[in-house]
């Protein structure tokens, strides 16, 4: 009687926008604590219902949103929301997490996934009223911001809660992303898939209850994991400087700041987008994603140019508007970062594709013309800011870097490829791998494409100790396949329970045996967490082989093969010897052949062999 | 004693209404909580909850036809016997911090003097003043 009495909505909702018609079925206890929720939920309708050679933007893709297992409960951080679908920029496994209320509404009402399947004749929202569903007519929101559209639904409908699509999706930007609360589940273009599908919007409103096992438990853990969170280094220096907080770090004592499209490992000109510089200036409050009590977000007053950019920037964004484009200005990234938000799209792809054009036209491949007297180079951060309207607006090079770099390149020609960088198609996050080569291996076995939460491994490698591992040494390629695998399945396990990973030092796995007995009536120790957590990895992998990858498409581009130039990590690179022994090394601790196909006995283990075609 | 918002440090991170429901009715669930955020834009999240007289004159103390809304020692909260979800409190309330739902008034009753929402807000966006 796990889902019962518990935090479990108890029902699974597939809404049909062919048919206009929504169909809800309860789950079971041994579903339930097979996939637990959140990640585990994707992994497994995404398996069950998207046929491999479907087309990103094809009626036969399917959208999935999941609550984590922990969503919607007083733990602390736990407040994630989860979106899966075959992916636009990838044509593979995608997901997007995020710390949006859409997911902790969504329960309320009583669910613990919901389905998208299906195309709508013209734009629509979707409005769930706990077991009213309703697809309305969205024709005067199409076109608007994510901010917008949220506003224009909540006038209509009092209070919901909103996930939205700005015009980005609408276009099929491939990296468009969906927007809850200001806060974005950002990567491979899931948002383009609700454009695909017509869908500008979700709203939820619930009503329901979230109950636990043992409310007094829950309430003795909270207080508990409170004073932990309240009291650890992270709640003093996210609060006051966010996610950029290591960025000096990352630059002087570690080398591995991705620069102007990955030429570089230090950004020299980094000091004022240093949140050690900007937070005292601009942030006017922190900004949390749902029951997080040690907020990395800031709210944001821009002034001078670009006045009236209103979110903080985090460090991804640092990179990718920032150094990736060699662009010194916050005021410039603010704005970058802000119109990004508005329109809908990943800021880590789009100052990928940024840093990608810069890099071409220094280099004579992309002209003046090209880019429509934009003066490219790096360093012009009024640039970027006019490049994220280009592709915004599909409009001339902005239409080319609208597909990502990977497809861009192959159009271009001209060698444009060995300045492509990707893994998959994913333009990957801020974390130079030439000097971090686990890494490196991590980007090329994330489900998704290049990626650093599919692992969570950049803080283990780059601090050489974590949870099981220490003595870790960045600059070596020994011994991260077992590594990678582990830590992938550690981080699969916080987006089971939606649990923020920022958390995952202090929870680490084994805090989760008392919550989850409180939660739902069940102890579950660090082994049987992982195990699940393995599960969900290779049930994304399998989802990968159907949609066609094979293992020579787990490759590093061509830029990692260049020794960084300066810093620290002056010298370091992957070489193609040493790729070639991590990826072996990590199909081996993953149980899956020297082609990378799961064996048998692996997926009979993981009481998974339904999935996999023969 | 009363709860005093302070918008300018709130987070929006909603910890407070869930914590409020479960300390009261072992459940999440925010529109049984006694304090409300209100998510109002990029920049402002405002919580709304009962401030005991401070920002009033008990209108919904004298509102109720149910003798429901009970003040006592200078805390006010409802009688969930004799509550019928009427409204009129919610109406006479000039700060809009009592709220209807499934026909039960739900407000702040300052947990009987230790309240959770200002154990659990991290930011101190809430701070008890005494008096």
């Amino acid at each position: 009687m796990v889902v019962e009495n518990s935090c479990y909505g108890g029902k699974i909702l597939t809404v049909d926008l062919s048919k206009k018609e929504g169909k809800r079925q309860k789950i079971g206890d041994s579903f339930a604590l097979k996939y637990l929720g959140g990640d585990g939920f994707g992994a497994y309708f995404l398996n069950k219902l998207v046929p491999g050679d479907a087309d990103p933007f094809g009626k036969e893709n399917v959208l999935v949103m999941a609550p984590g297992l922990l969503t919607g409960t007083v733990v602390p951080t736990a407040g994630k929301t989860a979106f899966f679908a075959k992916a636009p920029l990838t044509g593979g496994w995608g997901e997007g997490i995020m710390g949006g209320r859409i997911g902790f509404a969504l329960k309320q009402a009583g669910y613990d996934a919901l389905i998208i399947t299906g195309m709508a004749d013209k734009p629509s929202y979707l409005l769930i009223n706990d077991d009213e569903v309703l697809v309305k007519s969205a024709e005067h929101l199409w076109g608007k911001s994510t901010r917008e559209t949220t506003e224009e639904i909540k006038k209509d409908e009092g209070d919901v809660v909103i996930a939205s699509i700005g015009p980005a999706g609408e276009r099929k930007i491939r990296y468009a992303t969906i927007d809850s609360d200001e806060r974005q589940a950002g990567r491979g273009g899931l948002g383009a898939v609700m454009g695909s599908k017509n869908l500008k919007a979700i709203a939820i409103k619930g009503s329901n209850d979230i109950k636990v096992a043992d409310p007094d438990k829950m309430m003795k853990l909270l207080d508990k994991w409170y004073k932990i969170m309240i009291e650890s280094p992270a709640f003093n220096d996210d609060g006051k400087y966010g996610t950029g907080e290591f960025l000096e770090w990352m630059n002087a004592e570690r080398g591995t700041f991705p620069t102007r499209n990955w030429r570089e490992g230090v950004f020299d000109e980094r000091k004022e987008i240093d949140p050690y510089y900007w937070a005292p200036r601009y942030t006017i409050k922190n900004k949390a994603c749902i029951q997080c009590v040690k907020p990395c977000g800031k709210a944001f007053v821009i002034k001078g140019k670009y006045e009236g950019a209103l979110d903080g920037v985090e460090y991804e964004t640092l990179f990718a508007l920032g150094s990736n484009c060699g662009n010194p200005s916050i005021e410039a990234l603010a704005k970058a970062n802000e119109l990004c938000d508005l329109y809908g799209m990943d800021t880590i792809s789009a100052g990928g594709a940024i840093g990608f054009a810069m890099d071409l036209y220094e280099n004579g491949i992309l002209s003046e013309k090209d880019a429509a007297g934009i003066d490219l180079r790096f360093g012009n951060g009024d640039a970027v800011v006019q490049m994220v309207e280009k592709i915004a607006n599909r409009d001339g090079l902005g239409d080319l870097l609208a597909e990502g770099v990977k497809r861009a390149a192959e159009k271009i020609g001209k060698g444009a490829d060995k300045y492509a960088v990707h893994v998959r198609g994913m333009e990957p996050p801020a974390y130079d791998v030439r000097g971090i080569k686990g890494m490196g291996l991590a980007f090329m076995t994330s489900p998704r494409g290049a990626c650093h939460l599919r692992s969570g491994a950049y803080a283990l490698e780059l601090t050489g100790k974590f949870w099981r591992y220490e003595g870790v040494d960045r600059f070596s390629a020994e011994g991260k396949g077992q590594e990678i695998a582990d830590m992938e399945n550690f981080m699969a396990v916080y987006d089971t329970l939606g649990v923020c990973k920022f958390s995952r030092g202090m929870f680490l796995i084994e805090g989760f045996a008392d919550i989850l007995e409180a939660a739902i009536g069940k102890r579950m120790g660090e082994d049987e967490l992982l195990t699940i957590g393995e599960r969900i990895n290779n049930l994304k992998h399998i989802f990968n082989i159907k949609c066609g990858w094979t293992k020579e498409d787990s490759k590093l581009p061509p830029k990692i093969r260049i020794p960084i130039p300066e810093g620290v990590s002056k010298g370091s690179f992957i070489s193609e010897k040493e790729e070639k022994k991590m990826l072996q090394d990590y199909f081996e601790a993953r149980g899956w052949d020297k082609k990378g196909i799961p064996k048998e006995k692996t997926l009979k283990k993981l009481e998974i062999e339904e999935f996999m075609e023969s | 004693m009363f709860v005093k918002a302070i918008p300018e440090k709130c987070s929006g991170c909603m910890e407070c209404e869930a914590v409020c429901s479960m300390a009261h009715w072992h459940v999440v669930n925010p529109m049984k909580s006694g304090i409300r955020i209100e998510k109002k834009s990029v920049t402002e999240d405002i919580p709304h909850l009962c401030t005991h007289g401070e920002d009033c004159n008990f209108e919904c103390v004298d509102a109720c036809k149910f003798d429901a809304m009970k003040k006592e020692n200078g805390r006010v909260y409802v009688d969930y016997e004799k509550c019928t979800g009427c409204r009129l409190c919610e109406k006479a309330c000039p700060i809009g911090a009592v709220w209807i739902f499934e026909k039960k008034a739900y407000k702040c009753d300052l947990c009987g003097g230790d309240p959770m929402c200002v154990k659990y807000c991290s930011q101190g966006a809430l701070e008890i003043v005494e008096g």
